[in-house]
């Protein structure tokens, strides 16, 4: 890891929750749920299918509503306002949200790259039409971002024309092309054969090692015992446990997060 | 816009009486085209290639012309031959006939949307092929059509309205005939409206009642 | 027997004209308005989707020659001057407009919700999601049926030969009361229909043939 860690105690807080917690109908799939990603950290979420983790994520850029606490990005309330005086909630413009969400990248599971558009133009897109740049100057940005995912050849071709691995490379680049405060990624190796899972962590191990800001969610243990600076473990909505990766992995100290740690240290044992 | 409610209540019997002609072409027109498109699906998904390439050619035929030119040439055509059809019959025919191969192409889709799979494990299980069809695929299919053959029933009930032009004094000619004679057209076509909304919506309220039936709504 | 359609084939060919006609401005009319009544189904309020709605039932439920029947007798009463020609344009226009409607909100939510979602995270509101990301792939989803939706309008215009438009089953009728050939000159003219319909059909197919390309 090349950040220190006393360092990373002292950046700025990029995103702050409190008290996070959503319903679906009377079902309440986020409790209370408060964290800090400080600049340049790269905090991974594990747990359970089911456990929200999804859920969270796509709070932090309201693709999900949530009724009850707040977010705050770089400073600024995401989604709602709260009136301090009569606690009072009302949703921002559209216009404000849609600009705090140009400032926080999301990368999917299922890519969702625009099929109509060549890689390139995938990439250039945000920049042109959000960030007003010019066409010639976006595009350079696209084609030197995507060589830096090492899709340099591949700027002309179409999704259709990509492998999976390929595909959400593709989409990592999309996302930074908007010069994001963070990144979320969800699940972004889950839908993809075993084989080409390995060039997308490379790159996300990449952007952790530039000091990108991070929310990943994933299965990959590994990857997050190398390269995370802090881990969150949920289940049925909760924060169950979280601090640095040496400490739970190999020191969990709950009964939850001891047996989701040996389902996974016992996978196929013949 | 003159517009009187009380005429329209005068109107209302006076176009009642076409129609159980209305009724009448609808249901056989209805149930014969879904009997007919059982021999034509079969003829187009049979393996014997000039029947089956026979039976795309007639349902091309019907497809790509109007129904009103098939009823003017069954009706004009049989009166040439020497057996005159009454419009009544001819409107039947061309209705059948354009129909049908609609509703054998409702057929076609909905066995072929019952996946080979199942085909396949009925075979597994040791049913021969007329019975894995029988029994495993063509349930599935009868529930996958009632849908679109509930679109293609009000399809019908509104085509026999053309009818009225080979003199059939079904709603619309009653219609017709009342406006050439009075000044109330707003009326009348309002009721004439009226009658045909209520017709189709009676019958895709039935149509909703079998699928729900045979729990087409899953 | 070829006789009788080579002699008639000016007076034909004069048919086919109005057909066209009337198969061209009836299609751009409902193409207009089953866009305007998509759109009000999909991102209209409360009021706009149950007027749309409402027209889409009455439409579904009435048969297109009892509108043409009412157009043809009611507009001279409320005192409008349409002549058959506009006015045939206009009822078919409108009333295929609900077909069209179908066609284009299905080709609109038939783009997977992962595109609105992937418009919105690199910030873009929802009219540029339309232009750019949407509307490209929706339409390359609608030009088949929206093809079929053209070819039921080619056969919808022969039913303005009821009301005495001198479409090309107009003329037929016609040519058949002069020469009693029922057979040689409906078959003709269900030959001609045929001819424009296929043509259809055929650029239907090759739309369909393109469009998996990308998907």
């Amino acid at each position: 890891m090349s950040i220190d860690s006393v360092t990373a105690a002292l950046a700025p807080v990029e995103i702050d929750i409190r008290g996070l917690s959503k319903w679906f109908g009377a079902h309440q799939v986020l409790k209370e749920m408060s964290t800090e990603v400080r600049l340049g950290e790269a905090v991974v979420v594990i747990g359970p299918s089911g456990s929200g983790k999804t859920t969270f994520l796509r709070c932090i850029n309201l693709l999900e509503q949530f009724e009850q606490g707040e977010i705050r990005i770089g400073g600024e309330a995401m989604g709602y306002l709260v009136d301090p005086q009569t606690g009072r909630r009302t949703r921002r413009t559209e216009r404000d949200i849609a600009r705090m969400r140009a400032q926080v990248g999301m990368v999917f599971q299922s890519f969702n790259l625009f099929p109509h558009m060549t890689a390139l133009k995938n990439v250039a897109l945000g920049p042109v039409r959000v960030n007003g740049m010019r066409r010639d100057e976006a595009e350079a940005l696209a084609a030197s971002l995507l060589a830096r995912v090492g899709l340099a050849d591949k700027v002309d071709a179409v999704p259709g024309q990509l492998s999976g691995g390929q595909q959400q490379r593709v989409a990592i680049a999309r996302a930074l092309a908007m010069r994001p405060k963070a990144i979320l990624l969800d699940e972004v190796t889950s839908a993809l054969d075993p084989e080409l899972v390995g060039e997308v962590l490379d790159v996300m191990r990449q952007l952790v090692q530039d000091g990108m800001t991070m929310v990943i969610v994933t299965h990959e243990m590994a990857f997050a015992r190398a390269f995370a600076h802090k881990v969150l473990f949920m289940a049925d909505g909760e924060l169950i446990e979280h601090g640095p990766p040496a400490q739970l992995f190999g020191d969990p100290k709950t009964a939850r997060l001891q047996a989701f740690l040996k389902r996974f240290k016992e996978g196929y044992q013949l | 816009m003159p517009f009187d409610i009380a005429l329209i209540t005068r109107i209302v019997p006076a176009l009642a009486e076409g129609l159980t002609l209305t009724l009448t072409l609808s249901a056989l027109a209805i149930v014969l085209a879904a009997a007919w498109a059982i021999p034509v699906v079969l003829g187009l998904m049979s393996r014997f290639r000039p029947l089956s390439i026979l039976t795309r050619g007639y349902i091309e035929a019907v497809r790509n012309t109007p129904v009103l030119v098939q009823m003017y040439f069954i009706f004009f055509g049989s009166a040439m031959a020497g057996f005159r059809l009454s419009g009544f019959t001819a409107g039947l025919i061309a209705l059948v006939l354009q129909n049908g191969a609609y509703i054998a192409e409702i057929y076609r889709a909905g066995i072929q949307s019952v996946s080979r799979r199942q085909m396949e494990a009925g075979l597994a299980i040791g049913l021969t092929p007329g019975a894995a069809f029988r029994i495993v695929v063509l349930p599935q299919a009868l529930r996958k059509v009632i849908p679109p053959l509930g679109n293609q029933g009000i399809v019908i009930i509104k085509d026999t309205a053309l009818v009225a032009t080979l003199s059939v004094a079904e709603l619309t000619f009653q219609a017709r005939m009342l406006a050439d004679r009075t000044a109330a057209v707003y009326e009348i076509f309002f009721a004439l409206a009226l009658f045909y909304i209520a017709i189709t919506s009676i019958f895709s309220a039935l149509m909703r009642l079998v699928e729900w039936r045979m729990r087409v709504v899953q | 027997m070829f006789d009788i359609l080579i002699a008639s084939f000016p007076l034909l060919m004069r048919g086919v004209w109005i057909t066209l006609l009337l198969t061209g401005s009836g299609a751009i009319v409902a193409t207009i308005f089953g866009v305007v009544i998509a759109c009000a189904q999909l991102f209209g309020g409360i009021v706009l989707r149950i007027a749309a709605e409402a027209y889409l039932y009455i439409v579904r439920g009435v048969p297109l020659l009892v509108l043409l029947f009412a157009m043809y007798y009611a507009l001279p009463y409320a005192g409008v001057d349409l002549d058959p020609m506009s006015g045939g344009a206009l009822v078919i226009g409108l009333y295929f407009a609900a077909f069209m409607a179908e066609v284009f909100r299905g080709a609109i939510l038939a783009v997977p919700n992962g595109q609105w979602e992937a418009g919105r995270t690199i910030g873009l509101r929802t009219p540029r999601i339309v232009t750019d990301i949407i509307l490209p792939q929706a339409l390359r989803v609608a030009g088949p049926p929206y093809i079929n939706t053209v070819i039921m309008l080619v056969k919808g215009t022969s039913l303005v030969s009821i009301i005495g438009l001198a479409d090309v089953t107009f003329v037929g009728r016609q040519i058949v009361e002069r020469t009693l050939a029922p057979f040689e000159v409906f078959g003709g003219v269900a030959v001609i229909y045929f001819v424009i319909c296929f043509a259809l059909s055929r650029c239907g197919a090759y739309l369909e043939r393109r469009t998996s390309y990308v998907h």
